[in-house]
C-alpha cells in the first residue's frame, strides 16, 4: 500500500519539472516550493509519509534548504570554475600570450614616437587597459560559452532541473565568469610584471573595478548565451559588439586629446569607465569622472542582474 | 540474367555501365573538392568575411586614434605601413582557418570518408586543399584591402610581387592548416597552433612595426621565420618598401613546395585519416 504511493510521489517529483503531467496545483510551483510543500506536509498518508515502515531507518525526505541553497550554488560555481580550469591552456594561457603580444606590438609600433601619456610612459599607460581588456573578454567568453554549449548539447536541463532558484542560478554562473576574469587578469598582470615595472597606486580601487567589470561582462555573456541559438549568433555578438566596444574604449590612447566627436563616442562607452577607473587604480590618473564610472558600473550591474534573474525565472529561451 | 542496359537502350546508343574514365587529372573531383572548400570557408559570409574585416578595421581605427593623439599628422605613413600587414595577415588567417576547420569538422562528423572513398588521387586532394583555402583567403584579403582604403591611400607599387606574395602566402597558410587539420584530434589543438604559433609569428614579424627598429639579435631570429617574408614581400608589392625581393620569393616558394610535398605524403599514406 505504501510503496505504490511513494512511487507515485516520485513520479510527481519527476514530472513536476515539465508541468504537463503533474497535478494542476503543483505544475505552477517551482521545484523549491514543491519540495518544501512535501517537506512541510504532516498529514498522515500525505506526501511526507515514509516509504518504509521500519522505524530504525531515518525518515526519507527531500533535503531541506534554508533561504539560500548553498550546496547547489557551491556545486554550480565549482562546475563553472572546473570547466575553464580543465582547458587552462585555452582559457588562461592563451589570453595571457595574446595580451603580451598586444603589449609588445603597440609598444614597438608606437612607443618610440610617444614620450608621455597621462603623465606616464606609454607602456605604463597601456598595461592596465590591456589587463582589463583580457579580463572582460574572458569573463564574457566564460558565461556565454557555458550557457551556449549547454543549450546546444542539451545538458542545460542539468542547470534547470536541480532545486536551484533563479537567483542561485544567476549568481552561480556569473561568479564562474567573474573568477575566470580575475584569474586571467592576475595571470596577465603577473606575466607583464616580468617585463614592465608595474606599480599599483590604489589597490582597492583597481580591485573594485576589476571585480565590477568582470561581473558586468559575465552578466552580459549570460544574456548573450541565453539569447543566442547558434554559435554564429555568439560569434556575431563577440565580433561586432564586445570586441569593438573594448577596443574603442581608450585602452590604447588617452581620450583627453581625441577630437570632440571621438571623445563623445568614447565617453558613452561603458567600457571606457571600467578601463579608466582600473587605470586610475594603477597610475593614479583618470581621463574621465571616477564617480560617474562607479555609478555606471554599479547601476548597470544591478540592472543586468535583475534582467538575467528574470530570464531564468521565466525560462526565456531556456524552458520549453 | 538480362543484360543491362536493356537492348532498347543499347539500340539507342547507350553502352554497358562502367566506371567513369578520368584522364591524368580528375578535373571533376578536383573542382568539386575545391568548391566545397570555398563554400565551407565563405558560406556564412556575415561572420566569415565580415568578422575579419571588422577586426582589421578596428586595428586601423585604434592605430589611427592613437597616432592622432600622439604625434599630430605624422601618422599617415605608419597607417600606410600597417594596412598591408593587416591585409595579408587577415588573408593568411582565413586560409589557415578554411582548411584546418573543415578538416577537423569532417573528421568529427565522420564525413571525411566521402573524400577518401571518392576517385580523387592524393595529388588532386593536396591541390584542392591548396586552391580552396587560398581563394577564401584572397577573398577576405580583398575585402579588408577595400575597407582599409578609408585610412590609407594604397596604390599597388609592384602588382606582380603583390599577387605572388598574396597567393603564395595564402597557399602557405592553407597548407599549414591542412597539416594541422590532419594532425589535430581536438579543437583545442587547432586553436593552440593559431594562438601560440601563427599569431606570434605574424604579429612579431612586422605586421605592425619595422623590424629594423628591433635589436640586431631579434632581427636575425626573425629572418628564420618564413611568414616574415610573406608579410615583407606583400608590403613591398603594395608600398615599395625596401626588401630583398629575390630572397623573399625563393624562401616563400621553397616553403610552399616543401609544405605541399608534406601534405601530399600525408594524404598518400593516409596518416591519421585512414585506419
Amino acid at each position: 500500500m505504501l510503496i505504490p504511493k511513494s512511487s507515485s510521489v516520485a513520479c510527481q517529483g519527476l514530472s513536476g519539472g515539465w508541468g504537463s503531467h503533474a497535478p494542476a496545483g503543483l505544475a505552477s510551483q517551482s521545484h523549491r516550493q514543491y519540495f518544501l510543500a512535501m517537506q512541510n506536509s504532516t498529514q498522515p498518508g500525505g506526501l511526507s509519509s515514509a516509504p518504509f515502515s521500519n522505524p530504525t531507518l531515518p525518515r526519507l525526505a527531500p533535503r531541506a534548504y534554508g533561504g539560500f541553497n548553498w550546496i547547489g550554488f557551491g556545486t554550480l560555481y565549482a562546475k563553472e570554475v572546473r570547466r575553464f580550469i580543465a582547458v587552462g591552456t585555452q582559457t588562461i594561457l592563451a589570453p595571457m600570450v595574446t595580451t603580451l603580444l598586444f603589449l609588445a606590438v603597440f609598444v614597438l609600433a608606437l612607443g618610440h614616437s610617444v614620450d608621455q601619456v597621462g603623465g606616464q610612459p606609454y607602456i605604463l599607460f597601456l598595461v592596465p587597459g590591456l589587463i582589463m581588456m583580457a579580463m572582460t573578454q574572458n569573463a564574457f567568453a566564460n558565461t556565454s560559452s557555458s550557457l551556449m554549449i549547454a543549450k546546444v548539447q542539451g545538458n542545460i536541463v542539468d542547470l534547470l532541473m536541480p532545486p536551484l532558484s533563479p537567483l542561485e542560478q544567476t549568481i552561480g554562473v556569473a561568479a564562474g565568469g567573474l573568477t575566470r576574469g580575475l584569474a586571467v587578469g592576475l595571470a596577465t598582470g603577473l606575466a607583464m610584471w616580468i617585463f614592465v615595472p608595474i606599480t599599483i597606486a590604489h589597490p582597492l580601487f583597481a580591485l573594485f573595478h576589476g571585480v565590477m567589470a568582470s561581473l558586468l561582462l559575465a552578466l552580459i555573456g549570460m544574456l548573450a548565451g541565453i539569447w543566442a541559438e547558434k554559435f554564429d549568433h555568439m560569434a556575431a555578438v563577440t565580433n561586432f559588439v564586445i570586441t569593438p566596444l573594448s577596443f574603442l574604449s581608450g585602452t590604447f590612447y588617452s581620450t583627453e586629446r581625441l577630437s570632440p566627436a571621438w571623445k563623445a563616442v568614447a565617453h558613452v562607452n561603458p567600457f571606457f569607465y571600467m578601463i579608466d577607473g582600473f587605470r586610475y587604480g594603477f597610475i593614479g590618473h583618470a581621463d574621465g569622472s571616477l564617480a560617474a564610472g562607479i555609478a555606471i558600473l554599479c547601476v548597470s550591474n544591478l540592472v543586468l542582474l535583475v534582467l538575467v534573474h528574470r530570464c531564468f525565472a521565466r525560462g526565456y529561451k531556456l524552458k520549453a | 540474367m538480362k543484360p543491362f542496359p536493356p537492348s532498347s537502350a543499347r539500340q539507342a546508343g547507350i553502352g554497358p555501365l562502367q566506371p567513369r574514365r578520368f584522364g591524368l587529372v580528375n578535373w571533376i573531383g578536383l573542382g568539386a573538392l575545391t568548391g566545397r572548400q570555398i563554400r565551407g570557408g565563405l558560406a556564412d559570409y556575415h561572420y566569415q568575411v565580415l568578422g575579419p574585416v571588422v577586426s582589421c578595421l578596428l586595428y586601423l581605427t585604434i592605430f589611427h586614434l592613437a597616432i592622432s593623439t600622439m604625434r599630430g599628422n605624422a601618422g599617415g605613413d605608419l597607417l600606410a605601413f600597417i594596412a598591408p600587414g593587416l591585409i595579408i595577415y587577415a588573408a593568411c588567417e582565413k586560409a589557415y582557418e578554411a582548411s584546418a576547420a573543415t578538416l577537423i569538422l569532417d573528421k568529427h562528423e565522420r564525413v571525411i570518408f566521402d573524400q577518401l572513398m571518392a576517385p580523387v588521387t592524393a595529388f588532386e586532394r593536396s591541390l584542392a586543399y591548396c586552391i580552396g583555402p587560398a581563394i577564401c583567403g584572397l577573398a577576405v584579403g580583398l575585402a579588408v584591402a577595400v575597407m582599409s582604403l578609408v585610412f590609407a591611400p594604397l596604390r599597388p607599387h609592384d602588382p606582380l610581387a603583390l599577387i605572388f606574395f598574396a597567393v603564395a602566402g595564402t597557399i602557405m597558410h592553407g597548407l599549414i592548416g591542412t597539416l594541422v587539420g590532419v594532425w589535430a584530434q581536438k579543437w583545442d589543438q587547432y586553436a593552440a597552433i593559431m594562438t601560440f604559433m601563427l599569431l606570434p609569428l605574424s604579429f612579431l614579424s612586422g605586421v605592425f612595426y619595422r623590424i629594423a627598429d628591433l635589436p640586431e639579435l631579434a632581427q636575425q631570429v626573425i629572418r628564420f621565420n618564413p611568414i616574415f617574408y610573406v608579410i615583407d614581400g606583400f608590403r613591398h608589392g603594395l608600398t615599395g618598401e625596401g626588401t630583398d625581393l629575390g630572397l623573399a620569393v625563393s624562401v616563400v616558394a621553397i616553403v610552399d613546395l616543401v609544405l605541399f610535398l608534406w601534405v601530399y605524403i600525408w594524404f598518400r599514406t593516409g596518416y591519421r585519416l585512414k585506419p
